[in-house]
C-alpha cells in the first residue's frame, strides 16, 4: 500500500498565541512533528518565547494499516487567521488550547471558538493549558471567561500539554464528542 | 487560588462576571497607578472598597466585622466606599488585578448596595468599542435570553435603550437584525450585549453541529482504542 492510499483523519488543534499547541502534538504524535517554527522578531511576542509557527504544525498517529489520524495545529497570531480556515476544512473536530495563567489570550481563544464554530460546526473542546503552573485559573473559571455555558455543550478540561495522560484525555473526550455526533 | 491579570486585557466586567457566575468570597486588589484598593468580594458581590496604602495591610486584618470596626464604617459609609472607590475607577485601565478566595472570613448578613449586575452593566457601559469585539465579535452572532434571564436583570438596573435590545435577543435576531430593529448606535448595542452576556442574562445560541463528521463508528472505535494506548 502507498502512502496515497492511507486515508488521513484530520483534528485540529487551534489556540492563542503561546497556548501550547506545538507542546501538546509534541506530546502524543508517533513521529517527530513537522514544525513550521521560525524565530520572532515581534518584540512583544518574543518576551513570551523564541520561536513560533508560521504555517501549521503536525503530528501523526497511526491508527491501522490504512488509517493515518493527524493533528494539524494552527498559528496562533490572527495575521495567520487564514490558515484557519484551510486547516479546519474536513476535519473531524477541532481542540481549541488556552494558556490558563494568561486571561490577556482568552477573549481571542473565544474569536478561535466562534471562528470554528460559525465556518465549521464540528465538535470541540477547549483544553485549558498550563494548570501544572501555580498562577492557572481553575477550567471553570477559563470557562467562565470564555463565555461557556453547560448549554453551549463545550467540554474544558484542564490539562497539561507535557502531560501524555492529559493529552490523551482531551483526544479522547474529542472523539467521544465525535461518536456522540454521529449517533445522534 | 489566586486570579491574577491586567485591566487592559481583561476588564472589570470580566473579572466581576468571573467572580459572580461562581459566586466566589475573597479579596480582590487592584493596584491602579495612583492607587490601591481592596474589593471585598462576598458570594460574587462587592460589599467594600477599602484603599490601602501597602497591600500586606489587606492580609493583616482577616475578620471583617472586626475590620468594620477597626474602620469605624456603618452600612451607609459602606455604600460610600462603593461610589467612591469602585465606580470612578470601573473605566481606568492602568490596573492590574489579583484576587484571592477565602481568606477574608464574613459574617452571615452583609449588606449589598450596588448589585454586583448592576457594577457589570456600569463597567460594559465604559468599555470602547474595539473592548466589545472580544465578545460580540461577528454581526451574525445569535444570542438568546438564559432560562433566569428575568431575576438577573431585576437588580441590573437597566435603561430603557437596554431593555429593548434585551426584548430583541429572542435565539433569532443577529447583532445585525438587532442594531436595524432598536435603531440604537452600534456602541450602545455591543456595550448591552457585553453586559447581558457578562451577567448571565443572554448566552450565545448554541450551534447544531450540521455536519456528520466523516467517519464510520467502527473506525472512531478502533482509533479511541489506538489513543488509550498510546
Amino acid at each position: 500500500m502507498t502512502n496515497s492510499d492511507v486515508k488521513k483523519i484530520k483534528i485540529v488543534i487551534a489556540g492563542p498565541f503561546a497556548a501550547g499547541k506545538t507542546e501538546f502534538i509534541k506530546t502524543v504524535s508517533e513521529i517527530d512533528p513537522v514544525t513550521t517554527e521560525r524565530k520572532i522578531t515581534h518584540s512583544q511576542e518574543k518576551e513570551k518565547k523564541n520561536t513560533t509557527t508560521v504555517a501549521m504544525d503536525f503530528g501523526k498517529i497511526k491508527i491501522d494499516n490504512q488509517h493515518e489520524l493527524y493533528l494539524f495545529g494552527t498559528p496562533g497570531q490572527t495575521r495567520f487567521n487564514f490558515m484557519w480556515e484551510i486547516l479546519g476544512e474536513g476535519a473531524l473536530g477541532v481542540i481549541v488550547l488556552v494558556d490558563s495563567t494568561d486571561p490577556s489570550t482568552f477573549h481571542e481563544a473565544r474569536r478561535i471558538i466562534n471562528f470554528f464554530q460559525s465556518r465549521y460546526p464540528i465538535p470541540l473542546v477547549v483544553a485549558a493549558n498550563k494548570q501544572d503552573l501555580p498562577n492557572a485559573w481553575s477550567p471553570r473559571d477559563v470557562a467562565i471567561a470564555l463565555d461557556i455555558s453547560e448549554e453551549e455543550g463545550i467540554p474544558v478540561v484542564g490539562i497539561s500539554a507535557k502531560n501524555k495522560e492529559h493529552v490523551k484525555k482531551t483526544l479522547l473526550l474529542l472523539l467521544e464528542l465525535i461518536k456522540s455526533s454521529i449517533e445522534e | 487560588m489566586t486570579l491574577t491579570g491586567d485591566l487592559k486585557s481583561f476588564s472589570f466586567a470580566d473579572i466581576l462576571q468571573v467572580l459572580y457566575s461562581d459566586k466566589k468570597s475573597g479579596v480582590l486588589i487592584v493596584e491602579w497607578k495612583d492607587m490601591t484598593v481592596a474589593y471585598y468580594v462576598k458570594d460574587g458581590e462587592i460589599v467594600l472598597a477599602r484603599p490601602v496604602d501597602k497591600v500586606f495591610r489587606v492580609y493583616v486584618d482577616r475578620d471583617f466585622e472586626k475590620l468594620l470596626e477597626k474602620l469605624r464604617l456603618n452600612e451607609r459609609a459602606l455604600a460610600e466606599t462603593i461610589k467612591k472607590f469602585l465606580i470612578p475607577k470601573l473605566e481606568n485601565r492602568d490596573g492590574i488585578f489579583s484576587f484571592t478566595k477565602g481568606f477574608i472570613r464574613y459574617p452571615d448578613n452583609v449588606p449589598v448596595h450596588f448589585p454586583v449586575e448592576q457594577i457589570i452593566m456600569e463597567a460594559s457601559r465604559r468599555l470602547s468599542l474595539e473592548e466589545t469585539e472580544r465578545k460580540i465579535s461577528d454581526e451574525l452572532l445569535i444570542f438568546e435570553k438564559s432560562p433566569d434571564w428575568d431575576s438577573r436583570v431585576q437588580r441590573a438596573n437597566l435603561s430603557e435603550k437596554e431593555k429593548l435590545i434585551l426584548e430583541l435577543v429572542d435565539g433569532t435576531n443577529t447583532v445585525k437584525d438587532i442594531l436595524e430593529k432598536s435603531k440604537v448606535d452600534k456602541l450602545t448595542l455591543y456595550r448591552t450585549l457585553y453586559g447581558l452576556l457578562s451577567i448571565g442574562a443572554i448566552r450565545r445560541k448554541k450551534k447544531k453541529i450540521t455536519r456528520k463528521p466523516s467517519i464510520s463508528l467502527d473506525l472512531l472505535a478502533k482509533l479511541i482504542e489506538k489513543i488509550k494506548k498510546l
